[in-house]
């Protein structure tokens, strides 16, 4: 019988431990919020949408840690009396769906009160949306497709969205500044261009041609490259052919640091130019020794001859983030302070983080500060009103400021 | 191949010693919820309470509870279970998944709380105690004898009872569903995971998974329809909350590809790598004719119309590829297809009105798809529907669900008849078939325009979903990833490829800290599951005899007189 | 027409399609012995490439760049590259060389995806190796890299004779090896009837490692022309590759090693000239891609052995 006594002793177990869960309870936690100060501080919310794994997370790493940076500063300053800022970094790995999730999930969330990001304009496209409903600002610092902020019809620009801020400049400014520094400080008249069929590239090279042609130049060559491909023997024995004295390229290093090295390999001696997506030391590295007088654009002033681009480099070194901040650091920096400046008016009036966001949108309008790549302020379509740009050159195995100028329409 | 160093002999020597150990085993679990896990609330959820079991350690005593069950039921229940009822249930077998169940849980839980606090020194008293009773539990319940198969399988029951355990398990599987959702620990997600599992396999073993599904064999209709009335009242769970169903829609839109997909792979054979250029297709018209302001053309049709010519253009290029490969081999059709993915996707980077006709925009794709408006109800805003806020996703959510169930009805229908059997033909042995005269050919031109018209069909509801579609979406890897979730579900069978898309879908959603890695493990896990499971998670047992044509028991289950022809000969 | 530019994209065409053609026999090979489309192949190649890279890095400790480091990063490449050729057909493909069709090829797309996402992950991590998430420089080695020939016009590579000369090489020793050596016979016999063939006495299974490391050999000389050429390598540069090998290995009749060598410069020059010579909005390299998929369906339709295969193709 000792058998059937441990059945009943165990069935009695298993009878007392659902018992004593059922009357269980657990200890109410305790009200959280409150800081040292003793005085209660809400807590709002500035989400991160941008690759954060996948072949682009050292530019989305670089997004996040420039993002953290800024509100670190912010809350230790005390921007925003009685308000501590959060940040919820949410990885969209560069593409649209990943990043409706992350943007959905930002939006759900009440304590959002705006948004940084993203890196991609087809993730741009596909967030919009999400935002605009949910009415939270959102400020992308490398979204540089015109569509974004004036809508299908260039001729005719419509702002689509009117939840949606930029820091960098479009396509419609770098690529004619480029056009200008060819034909008017290189001296340059007949120029082939080559872009990688994607939004960026293809824009900046529409752009540029038209820009360089109502000057007086000639675009000898228009070429397009397949992003996949790592042979440009066919493009480049075509551009060759057309006898330019220089080659405009749309894309992005991975593709114009080979190409730069087999056009020169090749025994096309002419520099290659490019946007700020080139702006990389990763070019040179990839394009070799023969890259030396190759020109890229970037927005803003030189970082050493601004003295707020220098207190952001600074700042980062000393927060001692494991990654680099990469091409859009200082954008994303930009757009963090951006959104802070807006809460500054919005958020003190608010009762809770959401009932923030409409007043939010409203306050980026008058939003003007100097940033880490210039002054900082915003359009009636969204856009950086700031058109300072820089054309860099390789010198001696790296990028060297050689003209900053004011762009004008 | 068997792992298992214990041999029967041993098991009959020292079966007392091992049920007393899992006994052990089983009252430890069941206790060590109770006291406290890990040294800081961080991890998990707070799992620092004497006497206060968190819903995740809950689970753990859960998993010691039908433990305990699997282990006292036979002396319990000795004098109801005689005779033939005997050997209904397997409860040694259940035991020992049980036990291996709740290691896997434990395990998870304590590698979690070492992770998330960095070490596992967090781990305080409880975790450790429940670490060894799982462990307990294993190798006690190791020491049993194996049962006999329960033979539950093959009781008949009444209809009432089938009916309401189906409802039982539905309303289960749906509050378990809106739980895992909300969950945002990945650690917990897993553990639930394989607590899931672990309850699914004892269930199993046990003999009530074989009679669950004997059973509703007979009540298809009613299972059917709960589990469409399931994913129905899914959105009223969340409360007007669209993270989850923003993840649910996207799951959605990738299974009804997946079952579209499967029609061509599982049910003919043809294997097909570029599928995701016909989902391509349908979204590309389906915005170019949305009256987008990026479109080309102006033309504006109602959405029913859209949809029909999706999926019209869809097939149309289907045909278009299919005519001529389709003549050739099974591996050309493969790289052929994959051929033809790229083109599909190359030709919509270059419509762009610089490198051809002005039609797609080029990489920067149709952004600007206005929402769905069907018969004056507007996708793109929220309604409230019995109490509960509705919301866009969710919009979408049910009319993907009225897109499912069309595939579903297809595919059933096709199945089973002279269509159907005259693809598994096909499949099985083309030139017999040919010779049987079967019309070879044009089956296989059917299979492939009818998956490209549902895919297509699917591309015009994610057009509106998505708002933008640009080219990059449609890239090889999306084709990998649906043939992936047809093998890992189990090709040809519905429930298999449902099951392979949530689990391909939303897994990496959910455990976002495995992104990094998350194409590492599909790649790994396509190997392994060709190299150990060819048939998949859940498989039609015909496609595993084909698979495993050495299993003599195997094939004796699913066709007697096959196994006695093969031997006769 | 400018008879300059058409030599130079002849030149351009041929060493582009010596590329495809060193890739191409690797399909080829394995195909005729046990009728297995070898999909990661390409990754064979990627692999190839990054074992040259590890070998500079390793043994010319990421400096030197002397002409004596060639053969030296050769060997490291197919040492790789045929290590990892071995390690897949026996834990992947020859457990189900007995199963449905459809289970290596599903198995291949996971080795493919697998092999890239470990380079991918993981070869940054080894100390003093480059992170290869993004493009990785590849090393300029003396004789092989720098100033281009001119030839009255016509400029020529020095990475592409490189290329040029590892077919030529490659193929004449094929052609040895199949024809005139004891193993090279037997993979004729594999080849021509399995079944009889091991009733001869020959083992299969060595047979078919044979024809898997032959295949990864010249997949990692093509690695390490693909480096030298395009100065930089990528953990992705094996799908394009790889799909585009199998196209050339197709268009030659697949199963045949001159057909393979055939495809490759074929395909090249088709590649090329499609991008030179096609005539207003589908010309240029946006569409190039397209036309050499295009002549794929086109050859299975109506040349379904290819333009050397005399073997008829299974069709079932």
């Amino acid at each position: 019988m000792r058998k059937n006594r441990i059945v009943i002793a165990g069935a009695t177990l298993l009878a007392t431990a659902m018992a004593l869960t059922a009357c269980g309870t657990r200890a109410e936690e305790g009200g959280g919020g409150t800081t040292g100060g003793g005085e209660e501080t809400k807590t709002a919310v500035i989400g991160v949408v941008a690759p954060l794994s996948g072949p682009l997370a050292p530019l989305g790493l670089g997004i996040r840690n420039s993002v953290q940076l800024a509100v670190d500063q912010a809350n230790e300053s005390g921007a925003i009396p009685g308000w501590t800022l959060e940040v919820q970094p949410e990885d969209d790995q560069g593409q649209p769906d990943p990043g409706r999730n992350a943007a959905t999930s930002l939006s759900s969330d009440a304590d959002v009160v705006g948004v940084v990001g993203p890196l991609n304009s087809s993730v741009g496209q596909a967030i919009q949306p999400v935002f605009d409903s949910a009415s939270i600002v959102q400020v992308s610092p490398a979204n540089t497709g015109t569509a974004l902020t004036q809508g299908a019809d260039p001729a005719n620009p419509e702002r689509p969205y009117e939840t949606y801020f930029r820091t960098c400049t479009t396509d419609a400014i770098q690529g004619p500044f480029a056009a200008r520094y060819l034909y008017e400080t290189a001296k340059v008249t007949k120029v082939a261009t080559v872009h990688d069929k994607k939004a960026y590239g293809q824009g900046l090279v529409e752009a540029f041609s038209a820009e360089f042609e109502s000057l007086g130049g000639e675009i000898v060559a228009a070429e397009t490259i397949n992003p996949d491909d790592t042979n440009f023997s066919a493009v480049i024995s075509a551009v060759g052919d057309a006898d330019p004295e220089a080659l405009y390229y749309g894309g992005e290093y991975p593709q114009s640091g080979p190409l730069s090295q087999q056009m020169k390999a090749a025994g096309l001696d002419i520099p290659l130019m490019g946007g700020d997506g080139m702006y990389d030391p990763t070019y040179i590295e990839l394009a070799g020794e023969e890259s030396e007088g190759d020109l890229a654009t970037s927005v803003g002033a030189p970082a050493e001859e601004l003295e707020s681009a220098q207190a952001f480099l600074d700042a980062y070194e000393a927060a001692g983030f494991a990654e680099p901040y990469a091409a859009y650091g200082p954008y994303s920096y930009d757009a963090a302070q951006a959104v802070i400046e807006a809460l500054k008016v919005s958020l003190p009036q608010a009762e809770t983080a959401e009932d923030a966001r409409q007043a939010t949108v409203e306050a980026m309008a008058g939003v003007s500060f100097e940033g880490a790549t210039g002054p900082v302020a915003f359009d009636e379509f969204g856009d950086n009103t700031t058109r300072v740009l820089t054309a860099y050159k390789v010198e001696g195995g790296e990028w060297v400021a050689d003209q900053t100028d004011e762009f004008e329409d | 191949m068997r792992l298992n160093p214990v041999t029967p002999e041993l098991q009959q020597r020292h079966r007392r010693t091992g049920w007393l150990l899992a006994l052990v085993g089983a009252v430890l679990l069941i206790g060590s919820p109770y006291l406290p896990w890990a040294w800081s609330d961080d991890a998990l959820d707070d799992m620092t309470y004497l006497f206060g079991p968190s819903p995740t350690q809950f689970l753990g005593l859960a998993l010691g509870a039908v433990l305990l069950v699997c282990l006292l039921a036979p002396r319990l229940l000795a004098r109801v279970l005689a005779g033939r009822r005997a050997r209904w249930f397997a409860f040694a077998d259940g035991a020992k998944a049980a036990a291996l169940g709740a290691l896997v849980f434990v395990a998870v839980v304590v590698v979690g709380i070492a992770v998330e606090l960095g070490g596992l020194v967090n781990v305080r008293y409880g975790g450790w105690i429940a670490l060894v009773a799982a462990l307990l539990a294993v190798a006690g319940t190791m020491l049993l004898p194996r049962d006999r198969p329960a033979t539950l399988g093959g009781v008949r029951s009444p209809g009432w009872l089938v009916i309401s355990t189906i409802a039982v398990v539905m309303l289960v599987t749906l509050l378990l569903v809106a739980y895992a959702l909300d969950e945002d620990d990945p650690v917990i997600f897993v553990a639930l995971l394989a607590f899931v599992a672990g309850v699914v396999a004892v269930l199993l073993k046990l003999g009530v998974g074989p009679w669950f599904s004997s059973q509703t064999a007979r009540h298809r209709g009613v299972l059917v329809a709960s589990a469409f009335l399931v994913a129905f009242a899914f959105p009223f769970t969340q409360d007007g909350s669209e993270a989850n169903m923003s993840i649910a829609t996207q799951v959605l839109i990738f299974a009804a590809t997946a079952l579209g997909l499967n029609i061509v792979v599982g049910l003919a054979g043809l294997l097909d790598l570029g599928y995701i250029a016909f989902l391509g297709a349908g979204a590309f018209v389906a915005a170019i004719l949305s009256g987008s302001a990026f479109s080309a053309v102006g033309w504006n049709p109602p959405f029913i119309v859209t949809v029909l010519i999706s999926g019209v253009v869809a097939s149309l290029l289907g045909l278009i590829i299919g005519s001529p490969t389709l003549r050739v081999s099974g591996d050309y059709l493969a790289i052929v297809t994959l051929a033809f993915g790229e083109i599909f996707r190359l030709v919509m980077i270059n419509l762009d009105g610089s490198d051809g006709p002005d039609l797609t925009n080029g990489s920067n794709g149709i952004p600007g798809v206005p929402d769905l408006d069907l018969l004056g109800f507007d996708f793109g805003e929220p309604h409230v529907l019995l109490g509960v806020e509705i919301g866009r996703f969710a919009n979408y959510y049910f009319l993907l669900l009225l897109v499912i169930a069309l595939i579903m009805v297809v595919f059933a229908n096709l199945n089973r008849s002279r269509i159907g059997r005259g693809w598994v033909a096909i499949r099985e042995d083309e030139k017999a078939a040919e010779a049987m005269g079967v019309n070879v050919f044009g089956l296989k031109l059917f299979a492939f325009a009818g998956g490209a018209f549902l895919a297509g069909v699917a591309g015009a509801v994610r057009a509106h979903h998505d708002i933008s579609v640009t080219p990059d979406q449609y890239i090889f890897l999306e084709s990998a990833f649906l043939l992936a979730a047809v093998v890992l579900g189990g090709m040809g069978t519905i429930v298999g490829v449902l099951l392979g898309a949530v689990l391909l879908r939303l897994m990496p959603e959910k455990l976002r800290f495995v992104d990094e890695y998350r194409l590492l493990i599909f790649g790994a896990l396509l190997v392994l599951m060709m190299r150990f499971r060819p048939e998949g998670l859940v498989a039609s047992r015909r496609r595993q005899l084909e698979f495993h044509e050495d299993d003599e028991e195997l094939a004796d289950k699913v066709d007697p007189t096959v196994t006695r022809a093969e031997g006769a000969r | 027409m400018d008879v300059t530019l058409f030599l130079q994209q002849l030149v351009n065409g041929l060493t582009l399609g010596s590329l495809f053609a060193l890739i191409a026999v690797g399909y080829t090979v394995v195909y005729g012995i046990i009728q297995l489309i070898n999909f990661a192949h390409g990754e064979i190649f990627m692999v190839g490439a990054f074992g040259a890279l590890s070998t500079w890095i390793v043994i010319g400790r990421a400096q030197i760049t002397a002409w004596w480091m060639l053969p030296l990063m050769i060997l490291g490449a197919m040492g790789v590259a045929v290590l990892t050729a071995l390690v897949m057909e026996r834990l992947a493909y020859r457990p189900l060389r007995n199963a449905p069709r459809l289970a290596p090829l599903i198995t291949a797309i996971g080795i493919s995806v697998f092999l890239q996402e470990v380079v991918r992950l993981f070869y940054g991590l080894i100390p003093g190796f480059p992170d290869a998430k993004a493009p990785v420089p590849f090393p300029a080695v003396q004789g092989v890299s720098g100033g281009a020939l001119d030839l009255g016009g016509v400029v020529l590579q020095r990475a592409a004779i490189f290329t040029l000369v590892a077919l030529v090489v490659s193929w004449t020793f094929l052609y040895f090896f199949v024809n005139r050596t004891r193993i090279g016979r037997a993979m004729q016999a594999t080849s021509q009837d399995p079944d009889t063939a091991r009733l001869m006495g020959i083992d299969v299974d060595r047979i078919i490692m044979v024809a898997f490391a032959l295949g990864a050999a010249l997949a990692a000389l093509a690695g390490i022309a693909h480096g030298l050429q395009y100065t930089n390598i990528d953990f992705r540069m094996g799908f394009l590759a790889g799909l585009k090998a199998f196209t050339a290995a197709v268009l030659g009749g697949i199963g045949n090693i001159n057909g393979a060598v055939v495809g490759g410069l074929l395909l090249g020059l088709v590649e090329v000239m499609a991008t030179a010579y096609i005539p207003g909005t589908f010309g240029g390299s946006a569409w190039k891609d397209v036309w050499a998929f295009a002549l794929l369906i086109l050859v299975l339709v109506f040349r379904p052995q290819g333009l050397l295969g005399a073997k008829v193709v299974d069709r079932a």
